[in-house]
């Protein structure tokens, strides 16, 4: 009986442990999104074909994240944007504008330095 | 005739945009992010129906749009983020709202209004307090109201607020005592006041002039003083132990907390029935009568009767007092109970084996 009630407080705070992973990884991942919709960017696409690639690299995002997103990097001039027919379909296409290009090289420098301090931590606490 | 299987494909997604757009807000981009959801959705159906290699049908399409997500949840995501309050002024319109509700509102009503309602109900206390309790609830939610519009209308007009604070972090407060633990000091004091309290009441019946001073000499202890001497007597005596368990227990934080609690009430119980003893017969149940010597002296019996409705007074105004006290232990309590470290999980392992 007192295993039972054991399990079931486990199992419990068990469930708030994924949640809290969830939410982490989710910010975790924010960030991370932005620099590679700017990446991927560099050559123009639209809205389905840039999720697709994305996802194609292990990347997979939401219409839900990613149109308010494309939208607000438009806003502070780091993408540019154009309607365009094609296939007789009306599609958004996007590119890196070359502020964002400029911005780009400076997150993945960024990105790096992140990277190298996480991979000495990590060495350090393992030893 | 049923409809060719693209038209219905085609004709659901018109219906989910529309009903995406219904949620959306209605600025300049919300014709931009439909066009461009349904780009993605058709997109998408495309791509299905190349792998099938056959045109989807509703139910398939359905499908496509259940992954999606409902359409209030698509366009709360799609649209601009926003919040009533935001994070900057959060705080402090908390901090308002506590301290408006609970810390002047709710006293108010408790020692002003309900007080003032039992006055004019005519002894009706209970419809007195059931109109306190509406009138406090409309009022809770009036004032709730009133603070977020306030606060509301701050956030349209400066949201920039949060950022433009002044401060100095050398006239930050000075760090606080863990109010958890109890002081070891003032439990020593209080043990000692408590055997103190406890001698001076039971050398009370021996030596009257300790409760009542010089008066002694003209006054003695009414019936009412008898009757509820060993209730007060036993009450002290809990006072004592009380306070021994809070000075050899320090580590037991909850206990001063609780067991003050619990002594205000049987304080409270204990005063309210000798308030009911005099009310109901006030010269049966005199707190001091005069001395056998001088029983037929008009001058003295005129000072007891004085000293009676001062001590009457004195015992109405002690119930207010511990009243308020059992109010504020029972927040301390509270407070103490929603602060409290949360239990580890090797130790209720432990307790539950």
């Amino acid at each position: 009986m007192c295993y039972i009630v054991y399990i079931a407080y486990y199992m419990t705070n068990g469930t708030n442990g994924s949640e809290v992973f969830e939410n982490l990884r989710l910010e975790l991942r924010r960030g991370c999104l932005i620099v590679a919709v700017l990446a991927q960017l560099r050559t123009e696409q639209y809205g389905y074909t840039l999720r697709k690639a994305l996802a194609d690299d292990g990347l997979e995002i939401d219409e839900g994240t990613l149109y308010p997103l494309l939208r607000r990097l438009e806003t502070q001039g780091l993408l540019a944007s154009e309607w365009r027919e094609q296939d007789k379909r009306n599609k958004r296409f996007y590119r890196l504008s070359a502020e964002g290009e400029a911005i780009l090289q400076q997150l993945l420098e960024e990105w790096q330095r992140i990277n190298t301090s996480l991979n000495k931590i990590l060495q350090e606490t393992s030893l | 005739m049923s409809k060719p299987t693209s038209q219905q494909s085609a004709e659901l997604i018109d219906r989910y945009l529309q009903a995406v757009r219904f949620w959306l807000p209605r600025d300049g981009g919300q014709g931009d992010l439909i066009a461009e959801l349904g780009e993605d959705l058709r997109s998408q159906i495309e791509d299905k129906e190349a792998e099938l290699g056959h045109p989807l049908d509703k139910t398939e399409t359905a499908a496509i749009l259940k992954r999606c997500g409902s359409p209030m949840m698509v366009a709360g995501r799609l649209g601009p983020q926003r919040h009533l309050i935001g994070p900057a002024l959060f705080p402090i319109y908390l901090f308002v709202l506590k301290m408006v509700l609970l810390w002047i509102l709710v006293p108010v009503f408790l020692f002003i209004v309900g007080p003032a309602n039992v006055a004019n109900s005519g002894g009706n206390w209970g419809l007195a307090a059931a109109s306190t309790i509406g009138q406090l609830w409309s009022g809770l939610f009036i004032a709730a109201g009133i603070i977020t519009l306030v606060f509301a209308i701050i956030e349209r007009t400066n949201t920039q607020l949060g950022t433009e604070i002044k401060w100095d972090p050398l006239k930050l407060p000075p760090v606080r005592k863990d109010e958890s633990k109890p002081s070891r000091l003032k439990a020593a004091c209080d043990f000692g006041f408590n055997i103190f309290g406890l001698v001076w009441l039971l050398l009370v019946p021996t030596y009257p002039f300790l409760i009542l001073g010089p008066a002694a000499a003209f006054l003695k202890a009414g019936p009412l003083l008898h009757q509820f001497y060993l209730p007060f007597v036993l009450l002290s005596v809990v006072a004592l132990v009380r306070s021994g368990i809070t000075l050899a227990r320090p580590q037991w934080a909850w206990f001063p907390l609780l067991s003050q609690l619990v002594q205000s009430v049987l304080m409270l119980i204990l005063l309210h029935y000798m308030i009911q003893a005099i009310t109901r017969a006030p010269s049966a149940f005199p707190f001091v009568v005069v001395q056998d010597a001088v029983r037929d002296s008009a001058k003295y019996i005129k000072v007891v009767a004085i000293v009676n409705v001062s001590l009457l007074v004195s015992v109405a105004c002690t119930w207010l007092g511990v009243c308020i006290a059992a109010i504020i232990q029972i927040w301390a309590l509270l407070r103490y109970l929603r602060k409290r470290p949360s239990t580890p999980r090797g130790i209720v392992s432990l307790i539950l084996r």
